[in-house]
């Protein structure tokens, strides 16, 4: 401890002096650097192939504008474009219409069971629509149906088919009932958010009823009706699994099924493949950067599952035919198909009836043991959702954390790269994904990584937004604090930040893991018979006619999702990090699902 | 422990200048107050200080230690440099203890020092008691004296504290500031304290640095801050001040509106510059119009009429309108006192008044 002397060092020195430690740590380097490559192989490369390929032809290999050309020429291809329009423009349609009047019962009025209706309209989110589809089939398929067996024990056996799912309209009714959860969802968290006293405001004005929804709470949730339209849009446009099942063998195409049909010709032409995707990813960018001039930044909508006290709007004696009808999207969206699922599935041989003799559990013990295949194909959903999830959320999260805390120069454009997949439909990632792994230097073909890999880029934009939410909550002095008492940024990362997260990170998992297991678009062109999924081979083993086996498989994947949703609340509150010493302290908030809208 | 040295700080936000070049010595050991108005740049100033941002220009130096330039800087965690944070920044989910001692397990001490570090530190801040709580289960003062106890358990070179009482209430605050003197006068850090209060500069530090838009005031002791102010912004922004704006009139005179009144002028400047004449309130001595035989020599002397008064107990305050848009106030003797209408003459002593410049 010397008195500091007052001339200031040496001024030539000083003016090119650098502080002693200023160099860029190789810690930094080396996370910044993985991160940037995975970012890299996961998104950037396979699109850029997509790209690549869509400009070459199939059969010599050079450079071309030709499959553009021929998209735009051929009927034949033409043809799907405008189903797929009018698959999209049906189903946002339905989505909107039951979807808004719903969830301003369910949230406004006193409607009996609210949460019954709620929890059973989740339970319709979960469901992967290819599942409702196949349960579909066993109801109204023209012939075997049993709604249409019904009829025609009703009206006649001469009489014609009541329904045939197989059809545009039956592909429309299920993509609609099954994206309903989503328009549902997005308007009633609205509804939920917006401050009731607004309302109260405009009726201690005299406003009536009437005029109070008319004039304060539709303008309100204009923003959420329209945001969900452009979502349902895009789900129309861009499900393979409906209308692989439903409209593929009555031969109507559209988009995503032509691109199926383009891997399975000989040979296949794949570089058409990948010019066909652009159409389809032109409309959902397009639809994406609309949502968000609506949306802004608030594109993630919370869960909670709660409906907000508060006043509400008596229906009078229109509450119990107002049940009825909310009761209809749970009817057959959930029960109806679930029942045909479930009771195939416990029939030893369907084609000979119900009965008791005829019930077993057989076809279970087949899945699960009897059979290497299936039994292969739940090890491999269970294993590489998790891997997906958990790298989708290590990624998601580190990159959320660098844009964040803005680290680095440019730290915003690798939030950008972990947000593309979100316009980029499932399909198209798979042919990307295809495109870029299956030549060497990389080639992964029939590798368990590629799935992963596959999985964990689809779904990066949903753990990056995820990760952001929960890093805004916490601040930055929280971690500076940590740094001046002489924690490094990777220190300061792992037991500050990450413990601060806490539950959400668990959340944020689950956020990711469930969409990945019953995902089946994202598989289709990347499975080897060794690294079959569940999803996937539901989708292989609809043709081979073993329904029982194909419902067996749809009722565990349905009980796996469902128990997975069951538990990641309580299991993220578990893992929350106490706050509190005393048993009786206050209990941390209960952590918050949040699904993309 | 080192001493600080500043050398033409200047920090830039996009077209946004937050520092314009600013000097600042700070002695080994000694505490100085970084105070200003709100905005005015010193949490800025605290977080180039902790490594937390580049500078755009100049060089932050700690003994012969070059800590931050425009062409790099000492990440924080090298710099030996404690930062206590305006809202705490305690850890909610660590306890008291493990908030404390987290700086020393990051240096991975023996277990044994840590604990002995530990406890002597929490008994530095009394909170040996409350070593298990979370801080959920803490008052607002007691998570203060956690993230102080955080701060000085690692044994800082220097300790940084940015309105470290600003959320607390009027009672705890005089307690705190108190206690952080006393930890101060302990330890014998080098200690860097923000505040926009200036009651607790005054109070607390040896030395004080005035800031206003990202210009230093002044640097000096508490007392010539007080009594010898730089600038006419230091004058009013430190105690109660009368400031009276008028041109100078040559060394020590100013012309204000149309008197032309003397003190000694510390402006430095020229012939009809702008420049106040400023003067404590209570400085000033108020006397009735019918009033005669005062003692006006070697004082300034103005007349005005009392706009109004309010008793305070210990004196009264007085404002007086001079005319032209120009009032002054007077601390009296509550003893006398002055209708509000009434004519008045006020009597400014020549020592007490000083002519001053605008602010830098
Ligand atoms: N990251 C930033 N980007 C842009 N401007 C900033 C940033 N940080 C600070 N500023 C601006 O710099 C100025 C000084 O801010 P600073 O936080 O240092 O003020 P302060 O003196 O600490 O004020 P207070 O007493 O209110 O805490 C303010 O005008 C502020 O808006
Ligand atoms: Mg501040």
């Amino acid at each position: 401890m010397g008195v500091i002397s007052t001339d200031s060092p040496d001024s030539a020195a000083a003016a090119t002096a650098r502080p002693a430690m200023a160099r860029v740590p190789l810690a930094r380097t080396l996370v910044f650097g993985a991160v940037a490559l995975l970012l890299f192989l996961l998104v950037v490369l396979p699109f850029g192939w997509v790209l690549n390929n869509s400009v070459h032809d199939d059969l010599t290999g050079a450079w071309t504008l030709g499959n553009y050309a021929r998209i735009f020429q051929s009927a034949d291809l033409l043809e799907p474009l405008f189903n797929s329009l009018l698959l999209a423009v049906a189903t946002a349609v339905i989505a909107v219409g039951i979807g808004v009047p719903l969830a301003w019962l369910v949230s406004r009025t006193d409607l009996p069971f609210r949460r019954t209706i709620r929890v059973l309209t989740l339970t319709a989110f979960v469901t992967p629509s290819f599942i409702g589809a196949t349960g579909w089939i066993l109801l109204a398929a023209p012939n075997s149906g049993w709604l249409n067996a019904l009829w025609r024990s009703l009206a006649g056996t001469e009489a014609g088919p009541l329904l045939n799912i197989y059809s545009m309209t039956g592909a429309i009714f299920i993509c609609g009932i099954y994206t309903v959860p989503y328009s549902f969802t997005m308007v009633s968290s609205a509804l939920d958010e917006m401050a009731v006293e607004l309302e109260d405001a405009a009726a201690t004005l005299g406003s009536g009823t009437l005029r109070t929804m008319l004039s304060i709470t539709i303008p309100l949730v204009t923003p959420a009706v329209i945001a969900s339209f452009i979502l349902s849009f895009i789900q129309g446009l861009t499900l393979f699994g409906v209308p692989a099942f439903l409209l593929t063998p009555t031969g109507i195409p559209v988009v995503t099924t032509k691109l199926a049909e383009f891997y399975q010709l000989f040979p296949p032409e794949i570089f058409l493949a990948a010019a066909y995707c652009m159409p389809l990813l032109l409309v959902t960018a397009m639809l994406f950067w609309m949502r968000r001039r609506i949306l802004g930044r608030k594109q993630f909508v919370t869960i909670s599952g709660k409906s907000r006290a508060g006043r509400r709007i008596a229906l009078g004696a229109a509450r119990w035919p107002a049940f009825g009808a909310a009761l209809l999207l749970p009817l057959v969206s959930v029960f109806l198909p679930y029942a045909a699922l479930l009771l195939v599935s416990l029939t030893r041989a369907w084609g000979q009836g119900l009965s008791w003799e005829n019930l077993s559990l057989y076809w279970y013990w087949w899945a699960l043991f009897g059979n290497s295949e299936t039994h292969t194909a739940i090890v491999n959903s269970l294993l590489f959702s998790t891997l997906a999830a958990t790298l989708c959320v290590m990624l998601g999260t580190v990159v959320a954390y660098i844009v964040e805390r803005r680290m680095v120069f440019g730290a915003s454009l690798f939030g950008a790269v972990a947000t593309v997949p979100i316009i980029i439909p499932g399909i198209v990632m798979s042919v990307g994904f295809f495109a870029a792994y299956t030549r060497a230097p990389l080639n992964l073909y029939g590798t368990p990584l590629l799935l992963v890999a596959a999985f964990a880029a689809t779904f990066l934009p949903i753990a990056y937004a995820h990760g952001g939410s929960i890093l805004k909550g916490i601040g930055p002095e929280l971690e500076r604090a940590a740094r001046s008492l002489g924690a490094g940024e990777g220190r300061t990362f792992l037991s500050i930040t990450i413990p601060l997260m806490g539950g959400g990170l668990l959340s944020g998992w689950f956020l990711v893991f469930i969409p990945i297991i019953r995902e089946l678009s994202v598989a289709v062109f990347l499975i080897t018979p060794k690294t079959n999924v569940m999803t996937t081979l539901i989708y292989n083993a609809k043709d081979g006619g073993n329904y029982e086996a194909v419902c067996a498989m749809s009722v565990l994947l349905l009980l796996i999702t469902l128990a997975l949703v069951a538990a990641a609340g309580p299991l993220t509150r578990l893992t929350t990090v106490r706050r509190t010493s005393r048993k009786t302290g206050r209990k941390s908030a209960p952590a918050e699902g949040v699904l993309p809208t | 422990m080192s001493g600080i040295r500043i050398k033409n700080l200047r920090k830039s936000f996009g077209a946004y200048t937050a520092l314009h070049g600013i000097d600042l010595q700070v002695p080994n050991g000694t505490l100085l107050a970084l105070l200003g108005p709100s905005g005015c740049g010193k949490s800025t100033t605290l977080q180039l200080l902790a490594g937390f941002e580049a500078p755009t220009e100049g060089e932050i130096w700690a003994d012969d230690v070059l800590l931050s330039s425009a062409r790099g800087v000492l990440p924080p965690e090298k710099r030996g440099i404690s930062l206590v944070f305006q809202n705490y920044a305690v850890w909610p989910h660590k306890t008291v203890a493990e908030n404390v001692a987290f700086g020393l397990a990051i240096r991975r001490l023996p277990k044994a020092e840590i604990a002995e570090r530990l406890d002597r530190t929490l008994r530095t801040v009394r909170l040996e008691a409350l070593r298990d709580r979370y801080p959920s289960e803490l008052s607002g003062g007691q998570q203060q004296r956690v993230a102080l106890a955080r701060a000085l358990a690692v044994e800082p070179r220097i300790l940084l504290l940015d309105e470290p009482l600003s959320n607390l209430d009027a009672h705890l605050r005089e307690e705190m500031r108190f206690e952080i003197r006393q930890v101060h006068d302990l330890l014998g850090l080098t200690t860097v304290y923000v505040t926009h209060d200036q009651s607790e500069a005054l109070v607390t530090a040896d030395r004080i640095a005035v800031m206003k838009s990202g210009h230093l005031q002044q640097l000096g002791s508490p007392e010539d801050i007080f009594e010898r102010p730089s600038n006419a912004f230091v004058a009013t922004f430190i105690g109660a001040n009368n400031e009276l704006a008028g041109t100078s009139e040559g060394n020590g005179a100013i012309r204000v509106g149309g008197h032309v009144l003397t003190a000694p002028d510390r402006s430095g400047a020229a012939h009809g510059g702008t420049v106040s004449l400023c003067v404590r309130p209570s400085q000033v001595r108020l006397f009735g119009a019918e009033e005669t035989g005062l003692p006006a020599e070697g004082c300034n002397v103005l007349s005005g009429t009392v706009q109004r008064s309010a008793y305070l107990g210990e004196y009264r305050d007085v404002l007086v309108d001079l005319g032209g848009g120009r009032t002054l106030r007077a601390f009296i003797p509550p003893a006398q006192s002055f209708a509000p209408g009434s004519v008045v003459t006020a009597l400014l002593p020549i020592g007490s008044c000083q002519i001053l410049g605008p602010a830098a």
